[in-house]
């Protein structure tokens, strides 16, 4: 079958040249690349608002999620003209120019290119010093789980309710899982950092067995470690709604604070393609308000 | 047989002998074509104006010297060797040194000079002349509108020409920071005898066929693996016609369609469809109950969650 000839399609008023639609990129479920593209045209409508203003890196899968992937974070010179880029972060203080998905069919195209993981960072474009969200990146140490990181999430929530902060959780769609704070108030890197860091290093000493705000991989075993260094400028998290290259096409999925007590209480948290566009008829986007919501971090006194 | 890539001859003092340059090395580096990941289709370098932004034939491509101004002065390919008609097509000996006199540095592309088939008594004469006085001839010509120096020497009675660089091209150890203050460094005579010990142990005539691009036949074993398992090929596409536009869903949905055909049709078809259904045990038990509870609670908290956020009494991490 020639699979490789491509196929000239149209989605929302844009011309798109779609390859290899029948190559299955996770093979243990038998995933093909139809079915990716097919889930981001459909998850496009909540998870948009979340990228559309971004500079966003990708994740390739090419051959599939059993060979090598790639990062790509420069906007690759043949994309169609209405695809935005954005300049961002570079090697050696200087830009690059970052692919921007401001839209349905961009999400397609990004699909097609089997970008499977779309990785966002912090900082909204043309604002790329204040960043829009700080992030708490929680990430099991082996064998602790996502049931471990749902407890450290509702400690890190009751912290931040006392000083009237609220945060929104989603899984990981790998193993940890994140919480943002929406921003969307000017901020600088090094404050989110700094505040990150500060919450991490509390908890840490509130639970030295179950927390470490220690990047050392060794200090990681059995703990969740909270990733404060996630708000640099330079980094990047996988977007919300994202697919994960990992065996099945498992998805980064908003979840509600009651599922996070679930999670915490032994209930784990997976959810895959299918589902995820299920949830979202259901219960809309559950990270709306990250988008929206206007919070301010403590200022430091000296 | 080899093409020569330069024709004309090698003249000193009144003697003038006819002869052809061929190269002395094919290169054997790996060649990749550049390919679209998507597509997998070739990728094409056209030369394109700047202006029209239209392809140009090569008939219609001039040099161009671009002046301060940001004009440019246009220059033909004929011009260039009106320039100096018997430097174009001269191998100019000038002088006769010692091969050891000549820095290896200086070597740049190994040539062989070969005699036409009726001039190859005086192109003997040469060879056994140089080869008895021992000497390498230092010579100029020009080749691509470069005029190059050029070392002769007789190798087993043939001339070997190998173009070398300018003195003048050769970049200056001080413009690589690194060797900074290399010089002031010193070392210890025990520190300096183990280092010599471990030369020693490690001389050896120099036996080029020793040697060989491990590395160049590493990745032609990879490529063969990849060629025997067919994985991470891309098919060539069709250049032409790619057939009409369809809606993209629609593309999909039939791609869909027809994969779970395929797989129906398939001989582990029924492994298959059961390991769909029930994948791990457990993640199947846990999924469905995540997958279902969301359902009952989440409509309430959609709108109420960010009110009770705050005042909801938080279930204890331990």
């Amino acid at each position: 079958m020639p699979a490789a000839i491509p196929v000239r399609t149209e989605i929302a008023g844009r011309a798109l040249k779609v390859t290899n639609l029948d190559k299955v990129l996770y093979p243990l479920v038998g995933f093909t690349k139809a079915q990716v593209i097919a889930y981001y045209v459909n998850v496009a409508p909540v998870m948009l608002a979340h990228i559309e203003d971004r500079g966003v890196t990708f994740k390739r899968w090419p051959d599939g999620i059993t060979a090598e992937p790639f990062f790509n974070k420069r906007a690759p010179s043949h994309r169609p003209d209405w695809i935005g880029t954005c300049v961002g972060p570079g090697d050696k203080g200087k830009g690059i120019e970052y692919p921007m998905l401001s839209e349905v069919a961009a999400l397609a195209w990004s699909a097609n290119l089997a970008a499977l993981e779309i990785h966002g960072p912090m900082a909204r474009c043309g604002e790329i010093d204040s960043p829009s969200i700080l992030v708490f990146d929680l990430d099991p140490g082996d064998p602790a789980t996502i049931i471990e990181c749902c407890q450290v999430a509702l400690s890190i929530r009751s912290v931040l309710e006392t000083i009237g902060l609220e945060a929104f959780a989603k899984t990981s769609g790998s193993t940890g899982m994140q919480l943002y704070v929406p921003l969307n108030t000017p901020h600088t890197h090094q404050h989110a950092s700094d505040f990150a860091l500060a919450v991490a290093q509390l908890l840490e000493k509130q639970q030295p067995n179950a927390v470490t705000a220690n990047m050392a991989k060794k200090q990681r075993t059995n703990k969740i470690f909270i990733d404060w260094s996630q708000n640099s400028r330079h980094k990047t998290t996988i977007a919300p709604y994202s697919l994960r290259g990992k065996d099945r096409p498992t998805v980064s999925t908003p979840i509600s604070w009651d599922e996070v007590s679930d999670g915490a209480d032994g209930e784990w948290l997976s959810f895959e393609a299918d589902e995820v566009l299920e949830r979202i008829e259901e219960f809309g986007d559950l990270f709306a308000d990250v988008v929206t919501m206007e919070q301010a971090l403590p200022v430091g006194r000296d | 047989m080899a093409r020569p890539i330069w024709s004309g001859s090698v003249s000193f003092g009144l003697v003038n002998i006819p002869v052809k340059l061929f190269s002395a090395v094919s290169r054997k580096n790996v060649r990749f074509n550049q390919i679209e990941a998507s597509t997998g289709a070739r990728i094409k370098q056209k030369r394109v104006s700047s202006v029209t932004g239209e392809e140009v034939d090569y008939a219609e491509i001039v040099k161009g010297y671009e002046l301060p101004s940001g004009e440019y002065v246009t220059i033909a390919p004929e011009e260039l060797d009106a320039l100096d008609p018997e430097a174009v097509k001269t191998i100019d000996l000038q002088e006769f040194v010692d091969l050891v006199d000549i820095d290896p540095v200086f070597y740049d592309s190994p040539y062989y000079l070969a005699p036409s088939p009726d001039t190859q008594k005086p192109y003997k004469l040469l060879v056994t002349a140089m080869e008895e006085a021992g000497k390498v001839g230092i010579a100029k010509f020009v080749m691509r509108s470069k005029q190059y120096l050029a070392a002769i020497r007789p190798v087993d009675g043939r001339l070997m020409l190998s173009t070398m660089v300018y003195a003048d091209e050769l970049v200056a150890p001080t413009a690589v920071e690194l060797f900074d203050g290399l010089d002031d460094v010193e070392v210890t005579d025990r520190e300096l005898g183990m280092a010599r010990q471990l030369i020693s142990s490690l001389e050896a005539d120099f036996e080029p066929e020793k040697f060989s691009d491990t590395y160049r036949l590493a990745v032609l074993e990879m490529i063969d693996r990849k060629v025997a398992g067919e994985e991470a090929i891309i098919a060539a596409p069709a250049e032409e016609e790619m057939g009409s536009v369809v809606d993209l869903m629609a593309a999909l949905e039939a791609s869909v369609a027809e994969a779970k055909k395929a797989r129906t049709r398939h001989p582990t078809a029924k492994a298959e469809s059961a390991s769909k259904k029930k994948p791990a045990k457990k993640t199947t038990a846990k999924k469905k109950a995540a997958a279902k509870k969301p359902a009952k609670k989440a409509p309430a908290k959609k709108a109420a969650a960010k009110k009770t956020a705050a005042k909801k009494p938080v279930k204890k991490a331990s």
